[in-house]
């Protein structure tokens, strides 16, 4: 797959020394050698002569370009929130110098360093904590944990049980970044089963706004919520009588306690279940469930 | 048989004439065709934005501007850009061809806008320059070639 956006020779050389399917996440920084990681191990990438491999800022570029399918224009919306989404659901980050223009930031050019990002489905993952969230309906869950801990792959995991258990919900994905769908001309690349309606690439706001007015979903998933301006539009979905899945990070309860904006859930009851998730065993890992009250009902 | 002969030669320098006229012919087609692409790709990037790819392929080319719009489509692929099959061309316009086409879907859309609208002047010029030629030398090559076709006619009478 990243055949078509790698140079050959980091390309040829990642294919020597690992098996695609085991790595999750290739690093490229201009100048630095390029890092591969496996199964939460980190290696730096080599050439045949054993010497490191240095990623050059026209690897780089060469990456963007191809990613973008020559298009820069088409895929400006996403570099301006540093991601382009690749066919699979592969995401890759980008940093570099951020162009703004009246206080709006219009692009992202001279990029410097690439985090491409390979998913995973791990299946039943979600499956132990499933009896906990679901009953006749979905509870309000807020999937909790530190970025790379597989919280997409697990909320992608959720929204298929949610079908497989044949709970019939109709499911409105609010996909801001194109992750959790990872959609290619309008298809999920990731199966998530036949009740999801999915609006990609646009903010929470509209999602939720519009998804609840036009297509009338039992639950509204979403992924990284931000308690500063996304609250308002959990907390009017949740009054509308739509439940919603949505994950942020915090590595443990204190930290999710000190995040601004959380005493005004914990106060409102907005969440029925807290779920955390570690990479311990790898990501997706099931550590604790607390409920509205934050009582552990669940520690692994 | 004489006769015959003549007029074998007649059309032959006929047919060359034409041949020769059409290259400015084809010339003007051709920058006409590539100031209605880059037309139509800047309203892409305005409005649907496409693909670079999609919209390449979505082209309906003729003559000599699909040979050009197979060279793109196949650069777009490989990185390569061959525009060696382009006769009419001379060098530096090839050059100058070349600068466009690499340079397309490299930035965000006011950008790509901006700079389309720079290519347009540039493609603007040569296509009045191709037009004055078209509309000069056709005519002109049509008729020295038949006064030269006349006048052999008669040295071989």
């Amino acid at each position: 797959m990243l055949k078509d956006f790698l140079d050959s020779e980091i390309y040829n050389q990642i294919l020597k020394a690992f098996s695609f399917n085991d790595i999750t996440e290739i690093r490229l920084r201009v100048n630095e050698k390029i890092i591969v990681a496996v199964k939460n191990k980190k290696y730096y990438l080599k050439d045949e002569n054993n010497n490191f491999l240095i990623c050059t800022k026209q690897n780089i570029e060469n990456f963007i370009t191809r990613a973008c399918h020559n298009s820069v224009y088409a895929y400006n919306n996403n570099i301006i929130q540093g991601y382009i989404t690749l066919k699979n659901g592969i995401r890759v980050g980008l940093s570099g110098n951020v162009v703004v223009e009246n206080n709006k930031v219009v692009t992202i050019k001279d990029f410097n360093s690439l985090n491409i990002r390979i998913p995973h489905i791990i299946k039943n993952c979600s499956l132990i904590a499933y009896d906990y969230l679901v009953t006749d309906e979905v509870k309000n869950t807020l999937i909790v944990s530190p970025p790379g801990a597989g919280k997409t792959t697990f909320l992608r995991d959720l929204i298929f049980q949610l079908y497989n258990h044949n709970l019939a919900k109709n499911v409105l994905i609010a996909d801001e970044r194109n992750e959790i769908c990872a959609t290619n001309d309008a298809i999920p690349q990731i199966n998530l089963g036949g009740f999801c309606d999915i609006y990609t690439n646009c903010t929470k706001k509209y999602a939720f706004k519009n998804g609840i007015r036009s297509m009338c979903p039992d639950v509204i998933v979403t992924d990284e919520i931000d308690l500063d301006c996304d609250l308002q539009y959990i907390t009017e979905a949740i009054n509308c009588g739509v439940n919603v899945v949505a994950t942020i990070h915090a590595k443990d309860l204190n930290q999710l306690k000190n995040k601004p904006g959380f005493s005004e859930i914990f106060e409102k009851h907005l969440f029925s279940r807290y779920v955390f998730l570690t990479n311990d065993l790898g990501p997706g890992t099931l550590t604790y469930i607390y409920d509205d009250k934050l009582n552990c009902i669940y520690s692994r | 048989m004489k006769w015959i002969l003549i007029a074998i030669l007649i059309f032959v320098i006929m047919l060359i004439a034409i041949r020769l006229s059409d290259q400015y012919k084809d010339k003007y087609d051709f920058y006409f065709n590539l100031k209605n692409f880059l037309n139509q790709f800047k309203i892409n990037v305005s409005f649907r934005q496409d693909k670079l790819t999609d919209f390449v392929a979505n082209v309906k080319p003729k003559k000599q501007f699909k040979l050009f719009i197979d060279a793109y489509s196949e650069y777009l692929k490989t990185n390569k850009l061959n525009l060696s099959e382009i006769k009419i061309l001379e060098e530096e316009e090839k050059n100058e061809l070349t600068q466009i086409v690499m340079s397309l879907g490299k930035n965000d859309s006011p950008t790509e806008i901006m700079q389309l609208e720079n290519f347009l002047i540039s493609v603007e010029n040569n296509l009045s320059s191709a037009q004055e030629n078209k509309n000069k030398l056709c005519p002109m090559i049509i008729k020295l070639s038949l006064l030269f076709a006349i006048g052999l006619a008669i040295l071989l009478i």
